[in-house]
């Protein structure tokens, strides 16, 4: 089963959002999670007509990390957690079980984990 | 330092003023995110990973004191109380938001800075040497050209839309601290045997997935046929440059089709051509950019300091810094201070209020007293920032990296931190020398890898982040491309193969050889089994 979740950058101050059933939230732990890969489109959709309030809306693709959802890319990771060399700033300052599931889970450097983009080398 | 005349002034309060309307533009929806991004791209406004990023041009990496203040001012206000220095002697900020971008160049205007041209395909601001001023090498200021340059560049009509972004370096030194042949125009300036002054032009170097050193095609152009010929060299790439496609776009690769002497062929017959009095700066202009960077009063002091000698006897630490960060100045009783920025903390006032950024990502303070050097030691240690580093293995050039780019493949700056921690000891890293090791978080080649005597350069392995390593280049006046060590290795490999890299060379080392040096004589194999050994 496929899972992913919609992200983007809100367009007044650039931070990264997450689509929460209508809304942006800034924590990923707070992201719907799309197991039926229409839903997801249709969210997309959605995402692509509020060119007011985010940037590039696209969709990831996710996969579990001791039962919870994690981005597979890295680099959604480090969206989602914030500057590596930075452990108190950005999202991971707070804390909790889904930003320490998202510090431990490895794999996934490549730099676009944008659905249907990602194309790893055999 | 170069002072603002009105009409300095008045182009970038304009341009701050201009982009203030296309940001409420945006925020109101009149401009879609298609026609906008350009226009914030032209004001150096990048959205990267977690946020917007700001890139700010450091005029040829020089900055007064005053707007280092103002820099930390926008730090602390629109920022999170830091910014990058670049290897092109440019700051960016990585937490700005939109709706205060606007504010934030008019806090950049107000103490005569701006962000135009640091992005997209145009000329960018020059490189030049961070001792410009101060050293005895020179044979000129070179920042007085770097000037003369950036103004002859910025909106210039022509040349807004190149094929490829379009970067220069000036040095007027023999040891090149610009990184030069990497450039896409490099320029020396030199005396020839008449004493008079002209610039070796190279064109077509470059990093990114193509590196190539560049060519020289004219050694030795009179000085006030600068931009008449800089203007040459732009109308053959204009029209001949690849703009079908991206990674064919850059001059270098230009001028790698036509071959160097075609090229300069076609930039002398354009040269030829051309009105060049219309284009060249009138003796009259030079001299008024030459004033504008007025006068350092410096005072007529024996060229020993008792005071410095005295301390250095008695302070180890101090000596130490004085070794790897003081540099001779070309006036008696001065030195040169490099600030190692590998270390953090705040810059304290000395040097005649004057600060430049190097492309090693550090400070230099070009001017300060003998006398004064104990004391700026000692606000230094005070503030963090008194790292005896300068060219050793822990002072590393690192790209943002993936902690912030969103083009990177991997993270850079984690991996110079455990470098640098390995080689903290600064004996240790004194025993082993000028070290310059130089990281990329993807083939761009931000963090110069392609010169670094070792260069990492961050790969995609199947989904892991992994490094690439290449010994033997340089970015200097003996500037190579390295070579590649063999397969990459994963994260937590790089510092151990870092480390036996060293080791090999420790045990290769004759007399006072560099890593490069040894490197250069007797080429991959022993460091190849260094690092591999346990693989084969
Ligand atoms: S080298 Fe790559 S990762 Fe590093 S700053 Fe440049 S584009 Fe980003």
């Amino acid at each position: 089963m496929s899972l992913a979740a919609l992200t983007a950058s809100n367009l007044r101050d650039g931070e990264v959002v997450f689509w929460a059933l209508g809304r942006w939230a800034p924590r990923f732990a707070d992201a719907e999670l799309f197991d039926d890969p229409e839903l997801g489109q249709a969210a997309l959709i959605l995402a692509k007509a509020q060119s007011t309030v985010v940037v590039d809306p696209y969709l990831i693709d996710l996969e579990l990390e001791d039962g919870i959802a994690v981005p597979t890319s890295y680099r959604e990771r480090v969206r989602a957690l914030g500057p590596t060399i930075h452990p108190e700033m950005g999202k991971q300052a707070e804390g909790g079980v889904v930003i320490q599931a998202l510090r431990v889970h490895s794999g996934g450097a490549r730099s676009s984990g944008r659905l249907g983009l990602i194309r790893l080398k055999k | 330092m170069y002072r603002y005349d009105a009409i300095d002034k008045s182009v970038i309060e304009d341009r701050a003023a201009e982009f203030r309307d296309q940001v409420a533009r945006r925020l109101s929806g009149a401009l879609t995110e298609d026609q906008f991004k350009p226009l914030r791209l032209m004001n150096g406004l990048y959205l990267q990973l977690h946020g917007y990023m700001l890139r700010v041009a450091i005029p040829y990496g020089s900055l007064s004191a005053n707007q280092l203040r103002g820099l930390a001012r926008i730090g602390r206000t629109h920022d999170k109380g830091y910014g990058h220095f670049t290897t092109r002697q440019n700051v960016q900020f990585n937490w700005i938001k939109l709706s205060e971008a606007p504010d934030v160049l008019d806090a950049l205007a107000e103490v005569d800075l701006h962000a135009i041209q640091t992005s997209g395909n145009c000329i960018r601001n020059t490189t030049s040497d961070p001792c410009a001023g101060a050293t005895a090498e020179e044979v000129d200021d070179p920042r007085v050209w770097c000037e003369a340059i950036r103004q002859w560049s910025t909106l210039h009509p022509e040349f807004g839309y190149l094929p490829r972004k379009f970067k220069i370096a000036v040095t007027a030194s023999a040891q090149d601290r610009t990184a030069a042949k990497v450039h896409d125009i490099g320029l020396v300036l030199r005396r020839n045997r008449e004493g008079q002054l002209g610039f070796e032009v190279m064109v077509g170097g470059g990093m990114g997935r193509t590196p190539y050193l560049g060519t020289t095609i004219r050694q030795h152009l009179p000085v006030n046929h600068l931009l008449s010929y800089l203007s040459a060299v732009l109308r053959v790439y204009n029209r001949h440059g690849r703009r079908d496609n991206i990674y064919k776009a850059r001059i270098k690769i230009l001028v790698a089709a036509l071959g160097a002497e075609d090229f300069a062929r076609q930039v002398d017959a354009e040269w030829t051509a051309m009105d060049r009095q219309a284009v060249d700066l009138p003796d009259i202009e030079l001299a008024r950019i030459r004033g504008a960077f007025g006068y350092v009063p410096f005072a007529d002091l024996p060229p020993v300091s008792g005071v410095f000698e005295a301390a250095r006897k008695a302070d180890p630490a101090l000596a130490r810094f004085a070794r790897n960060n003081v540099k001779a100045h070309k006036v008696a009783g001065y030195a040169i201070v490099n600030v190692s920025l590998k270390a953090p903390g705040e810059v304290p006032g000395y040097g005649h209020s004057e600060v430049r950024v190097t492309h090693e990502q550090n400070l230099v303070l070009p001017h300060v007293k003998l006398d004064d050097l104990a004391a700026v030691h000692a606000g230094l240690t005070a503030a963090g920032l008194a790292a005896s580093n300068i060219n050793l293995a822990s002072d590393i050039i690192a790209c943002p990296g993936l902690d912030y780019c969103a083009l990177a493949n991997t993270r850079a700056i984690p991996v110079a931190q455990s470098i640098a921690r390995r080689f903290a000891e600064p004996d240790v890293a004194e025993s082993i020398g000028e070290l310059k090791i130089k990281i990329s978080g993807c083939i761009n080649a931000c963090g110069h890898h392609h010169v670094g005597h070792i260069g990492i350069l961050g790969v995609d392995k199947k989904g892991e982040e992994f490094f690439q390593l290449t010994l033997g280049g340089s970015g200097a006046e003996d500037a190579s491309l390295g070579d590649v060590l063999g397969p990459a290795v994963a994260y937590d490999q790089v510092t151990p193969a870092v480390d036996a890299l060293v080791e090999a060379y420790l045990r290769e080392r004759r007399g006072a050889e560099r890593f490069l040096d040894t490197y250069r004589r007797v080429g991959l194999a022993p460091f190849k089994a260094a690092v591999y050994a346990d693989a084969h």
